[in-house]
């Protein structure tokens, strides 16, 4: 019954789909309606300067504070998967990214006040790492957004926008514990007196982890403890003039356990320090200075069961970045931004070739206008110059169109690129138990001679030559058109279709054999992909204490040469390996690897005034999706094996004790679904108890 | 008795010659033989880095038998590797010479479906490559690679032989693991244990299997 996709489908029908809640809606829900909040919502990533959400041109959403505190959620990804047409997804290091419109995890760039991420060992940003106790509120963007933010916003972007201090000192504390004696604690400090404001955020979390196969020798996810401090300091020099500096540290560490001899540690260190000034020269014309740098550096180790050291690896990588951007309001009806920024990457890894650097200057400028009270448009463009991979210029347009108070249409079209990554480009591996080589573009030219000279080579299949030209960045063109549909306060439907054409998707193909029989293989542009479908979202507010919201996405995503093998009956596949291969055919194609066709949510919120209690209720559903190709055509058929469709259900229970605690209880997961080979990340049911202080 | 022995061998003349005329008229050909041949076991000692040593387990179409003769062999298995008796020797240790006019290409399609010869195709063993080139992916088989490490062969790859004496044959394997088990467990099921089918036909000359 839980993984019946229709009866889920039929209940969603029913609700219709939704947005995820956000702040003001749910304000307006809990609130006497009498009360009616004026706030407006406002989103930074669209524009880099405030602008009201409800307006913008294209699909972009907020996730409050609000939620964050009613849905108990302590890391990003745990949030993430609640919403819409994300889904986090782990990779075979075990990190958790995020599947954004379809696409990768390597195609959303996530932010931290506007300010990226690194680290990302295989592509794979690991959300897990990400604590959100000390979150303002979190801006999602769907659609290509590299006009703005260059590489890696193909898909989108994700700005986590951390809070400021706040006039006043205000303190709070937060504890919870879990079924995997996981405790999870976060003091927060913010006073503000006059022109300075500061703010310290601790985080410490420890956990015990969980096995889902227990006849092995280790765990699915090793014990672990991590720390995660953040100090913003704000100073106002003048009414016109604040600086901000922001430190913050991530510290995890873990254990590595390999077999049953070899057992180690693995550490990360990461830290995002920004220094900004913002200055108002007067009321129509700001800029802004932002000096950024931030490091990530993992490294882990086994030892023997002698405690001598078996093996290390590092990880090291380092950003620095500079932005100056100005915005300049012509009336308050029309504004352009513009910006120039410097940034300069550093890696040093195991198995590369050299310690590469990458170097890159940009430039972007972006109009936001309102015509006729009804009609909203952004365009921009940013150029990336960068000293290894090629130019890029990305152009974006959206438009958004109001016919009455009720009733709007937008629309968005832009060019979005990721760059070659420092492993697609440097990469120099060879396993050591099978064999096999992995080079990384650049590298192909140097490391292909000494294997030849070596005697190592028993054929090339790809001259060397081949590999002078650049590898090109992957780029894309998405497109999204919707409607926004609220007829009254208490109901609103958002519609969305998206499609997403990359192409120079990166990927690897064998270069050349060895002699002892394995393949080397290296990377190259080849892939056109496509991602297509319709996000719903809706939100209905039955009376003042109950809220329902739910949400929907079709998505279709496919390769199209694989396509259009099928059309051509190229591909084949076997039932089992007594029967003889037969022919498939276009509709035999299932698409891409770990995309499910249907995924949805529902979400119940249920407020009690007179004990002071919020409850709700969270179901989120993912249809059947295939992780490998299982009969030997190198692409997911209907023939191949299936992971099974699933929902896991959550419910938290939180009751305010006057106005200074707050006791909450929870479970995740309910029904305790597991599926040990084929889903890590989902540990089975989960029940937690945390407890809440304001000062 | 005399007159008997006359009568046979009038009898087996008279016979021959009609049957030579039936073959004149009408082309009777030998008929085309279908064939599955089960756990030919054809082990190899070294690998994964280390040289390659064992003997090829040699395969004669004609008599559609594994066979220890030098000469009268069409193809030969060793672990993942697939020689044939024509072109020349890669040198690897224990690897037999080429004394035949072998050779092989890989058709797309299923057995049903594979049925002209495309003797422009055909390629031979080299210094450089068996001309059923090794490593996952290339030739027969895919390579899964770490958790499984199953060796898959390709569906819809049939391998299309010319025999050491110029015969045709085409060639689908179906599995590389003991008792072609349905979920083959790379860790549990004994390999190199080929089960393929194979359609062989007898007849010089014919470009075809139908």
């Amino acid at each position: 019954m839980l993984n019946n996709s229709y009866s889920f489908l039929i209940i969603l029908i029913t609700l219709i789909s939704s947005l995820s809640i956000n702040s003001q809606e749910k304000d307006e829900a809990f609130k006497d309606s009498t009360e009616i909040q004026k706030l407006q919502e406002v989103v930074v990533s669209v524009t880099k300067i405030k602008r009201q959400l409800s307006s913008l041109p294209l699909p972009a959403q907020i996730i409050s504070n609000k939620e964050i505190q009613n849905t108990n959620s302590i890391r990003l990804s745990d949030l993430l998967n609640e919403q819409t047409g994300l889904i986090t997804v782990s990779d075979f290091g075990g990190g958790e990214g995020i599947q954004l419109q379809g696409l990768d995890s390597q195609y959303t760039l996530i932010l931290i006040d506007g300010l990226p991420l690194i680290g990302r060992s295989a592509g794979t940003l690991d959300l897990s790492r990400i604590n959100i106790g000390n979150v303002q509120q979190i801006e999602i963007v769907k659609g290509s957004s590299s006009s703005l933010y260059g590489s890696e916003a193909l898909g989108g972007v994700i700005n986590i926008i951390t809070q400021t201090p706040k006039s006043g000192f205000k303190s709070s504390l937060n504890y919870s514990l879990d079924t995997f004696n996981s405790h999870d604690l976060n003091i927060n400090l913010s006073s503000k007196k006059k022109k300075l404001g500061i703010i310290l955020f601790i985080n410490k979390h420890t956990s015990d982890g969980y096995d889902l196969l227990s006849d092995d020798f280790q765990q699915t996810v090793e014990p672990f403890k991590d720390y995660t401090l953040n100090t913003k300091l704000t100073y106002s020099f003048s009414e016109k003039t604040l600086l901000t500096v922001s430190i913050r540290n991530y510290l995890e560490t873990q254990n590595n356990v390999a077999s049953k001899s070899l057992a180690g540690k693995s550490e990360i260190n990461e830290w995002n320090n920004l220094f900004k000034i913002n200055h108002f020269f007067n009321k129509k014309f700001e800029s802004t200075f932002e000096f950024y740098i931030t490091k990530y550096q993992a490294e882990e180790y086994l030892n023997d069961l002698n405690g001598n050291l078996f093996s290390k690896n590092y990880f090291d990588q380092a950003l620095l970045k500079s932005e100056l951007r100005s915005a300049f309001s012509i009336n308050k009806k029309h504004a352009v931004i513009g910006g120039i920024g410097l940034t300069s990457e550093q890696i040093d890894r195991m198995d590369f070739i050299d310690a590469p650097k990458f170097d890159s200057s940009y430039i972007y400028l972006q109009y936001d206008g309102y015509y006729n009270n009804n009609t909203t448009l952004i365009v921009g463009a940013r150029f990336d110059n960068h000293n290894v991979y090629n130019s890029q210029f990305s152009p974006k347009a959206a438009l958004r169109f109001k016919f009455n108070n009720s009733f709007s249409i937008k629309s968005s079209i832009g060019h979005g690129f990721k760059a070659p990554d420092f492993r697609q480009l440097y990469f120099n591996f060879s396993n050591a138990t099978v064999g096999y080589t992995v080079l990384g573009y650049n590298a192909v030219s140097k490391i292909i001679p000494q294997l030849e000279s070596a005697g190592q080579l028993a054929s090339v299949f790809i001259p060397v030559s081949n590999f002078n030209n650049e590898l090109k960045a992957e780029n894309s063109i998405s497109y999204n058109i919707g409607i926004d549909y609220k007829p009254s306060s208490n109901f609103k439907l958002d519609i969305n279709f998206f499609r997403n054409d990359v192409k120079d998707l990166i990927d690897t193909q064998i270069i050349a054999q060895k002699t002892n029989g394995q393949n080397v293989f290296s990377y190259y542009n080849v892939a056109k992909v496509f991602t297509n479908g319709i996000e719903f979202n809706s939100y209905w507010k039955l009376n003042n204490n109950i809220a329902v919201s739910g949400g929907y996405q079709l998505l279709i995503a496919k390769d199209k040469k694989t396509k259009q093998d099928y059309k051509n009956g190229n591909i084949y596949a076997r039932l089992n390996p007594f029967s003889p291969s037969f022919q498939l055919n276009k509709n035999d194609y299932f698409g891409l690897f770990n995309r499910s066709r249907h995924m949805g949510n529902i979400k119940i919120f249920y407020n009690v005034p007179k004990w002071n209690l919020q409850a709700n209720l969270r179901i989120t559903y993912r249809s059947k999706y295939g992780l490998s190709d299982t009969n030997g055509n190198n692409s997911l058929d209907k023939y191949d094996d299936f992971v099974n469709a699933y929902s896991l259900w959550n419910i938290a229970i939180n009751k305010t004790l006057n106005t200074k605690y707050k006791l909450g209880f929870g479970v995740k997961n309910i029904f305790d679904f597991k599926d040990s080979q084929n889903i890590s990340n989902i540990a089975g049911q989960l029940i937690y108890g945390k407890f809440n202080i304001n000062l | 008795m005399k007159n008997f022995k006359l009568f046979i061998l009038l009898l087996i003349t008279i016979t021959g010659f009609n049957s030579c005329s039936e073959n004149e008229d009408t082309m009777t050909l030998l008929p085309v033989q279908t064939k599955q041949i089960t756990n030919l076991h054809a082990p190899q000692s070294g690998g994964q880095g280390q040289p390659v040593s064992g003997d090829f387990v040699k395969f004669n179409f004609t008599t559609g038998e594994t066979t220890i003769d030098n000469k009268e062999w069409d193809i030969a298995f060793r672990g993942t590797s697939i020689i044939i008796n024509g072109g020349v020797s890669l040198g690897t240790n224990d690897e037999p010479n080429r004394n035949g006019e072998a050779a092989v290409y890989i058709a797309s399609g299923n057995m049903a479906s594979v049925t002209d010869i495309d003797t422009t195709s055909f390629l031979q063993d080299s210094q450089s490559n068996y001309a059923i080139l090794t490593g996952g992916g290339n030739g027969w088989y895919n390579y899964a690679g770490p958790p499984t490490h199953l060796i898959t062969p390709i569906p819809g790859k049939i391998l299309v032989f010319k025999t050491h004496n110029g015969l045709y044959a085409k060639v689908e394997i179906l599995s590389y693991y003991k008792n072609s088990p349905s979920q083959p467990d790379a860790f549990i099921d004994g390999t190199p244990y080929y089960t393929f089918n194979y359609v062989y036909q007898p007849n010089q000359g014919v470009n075809g299997f139908e």
